[in-house]
């Protein structure tokens, strides 16, 4: 399984790829919204993204809201990673088209949990 | 206007906010030991904005040689790894984002928070609009402060405050 990681943090992106590639994830990093943008417009559509929201150039909501705009990405499952914990933020991510929401500071389990929601927790992996 | 930090938030509630950021990003078996109030931590800073209902900074400060270890524990670095200036700007800004964050979660909302930075932060607030937190990790002097919009006076050279 794929997964693209997008976040303005090199740190951040490290700890995220570093729990997915555990969980069995092939993961590509991507620095802002329009950089993942990018990586899905080359043809590397992963089963799963990790948004953060808070970022420069194009922040994870309009990341979120582009992807769900193109048909031909409808299968990449959206996970918000951030830092926005207010329920009006959830709400607009959620309404915007994500499917999880995943508030910092979280664990390798809370993001594994979250991903045996979503059923992309690939077969093996105890949850 | 809205009310001071002081008013809103105490100091054991950040401390409890930072532990439980230290233990998810920079190790599980690491742990922030509360500090007392004793002389201002020098070393890098970096910072984000909260804008809403309450405006104001989210500071965390870190003496210059627990920068560098704590940047190799969150980016689980190799005792060999050379850390750069970079990677250190990297580690604070993402601590003072999560941190600002979840401080921001206790505030009166709905609030936005602005991207981070480092450097020297500012000091923009009067005291009684200033919330904050010493501690240490690993030996190393941190400070977190969360300053409200009240600007600090201004003294000249030949005004002493009483």
């Amino acid at each position: 399984m794929r997964a693209l990681v997008i976040d303005d943090s090199r740190a951040m992106r490290r700890i995220v790829a570093s729990i997915l590639e555990g969980f069995g994830y092939e993961t590509r990093p991507a620095g802002h919204g329009r950089e993942a943008l990018d990586v899905l417009e080359e043809g590397w559509v992963p089963d799963l993204a990790c948004i953060d929201w808070n970022m420069p150039v194009m922040d994870g909501l309009q990341f979120v809201s582009a992807v769900r705009a193109n048909p031909a990405w409808r299968s990449v499952t959206l996970m918000m990673v951030t830092t926005e914990s207010e329920h009006g933020q959830i709400v607009k991510a959620l309404a915007a088209g994500a499917h999880e929401y995943v508030i910092k500071p979280f664990t390798a389990d809370a993001i594994g949990d979250k991903l045996a929601l979503l059923g992309l927790l690939p077969t093996g992996v105890p949850a | 206007m809205s009310a001071p930090i002081t008013h809103l938030l105490d100091g054991e509630t950040v401390t409890a906010v930072a532990g439980e950021v230290w233990s998810a990003l920079v190790g599980e078996e690491e742990f922030l030991v509360p500090g007392h109030d004793g002389p201002v931590v020098l070393g890098p800073s970096a910072w984000v904005t909260v804008t809403g209902p309450w405006n104001g900074l989210v500071v965390l400060t870190c003496d210059e040689a627990g920068t560098a270890d704590l940047t190799r524990s969150v980016l689980q670095m190799r005792a060999d790894e050379e850390v750069t200036a970079e990677d250190v700007d990297d580690v604070l800004r993402e601590l003072a984002n999560i941190l600002g964050g979840n401080v921001k979660s206790l505030l009166p909302g709905p609030s936005a928070l602005g991207l981070p930075e480092t450097g020297v932060a500012p000091l923009r607030a009067a005291d009684v609009d200033t919330c904050r937190v010493a501690a240490s990790w690993r030996g190393h002097d941190l400070a977190i402060t969360i300053q409200g919009a009240t600007e600090a006076p201004v003294f000249t050279t030949t005004e002493v405050p009483q």
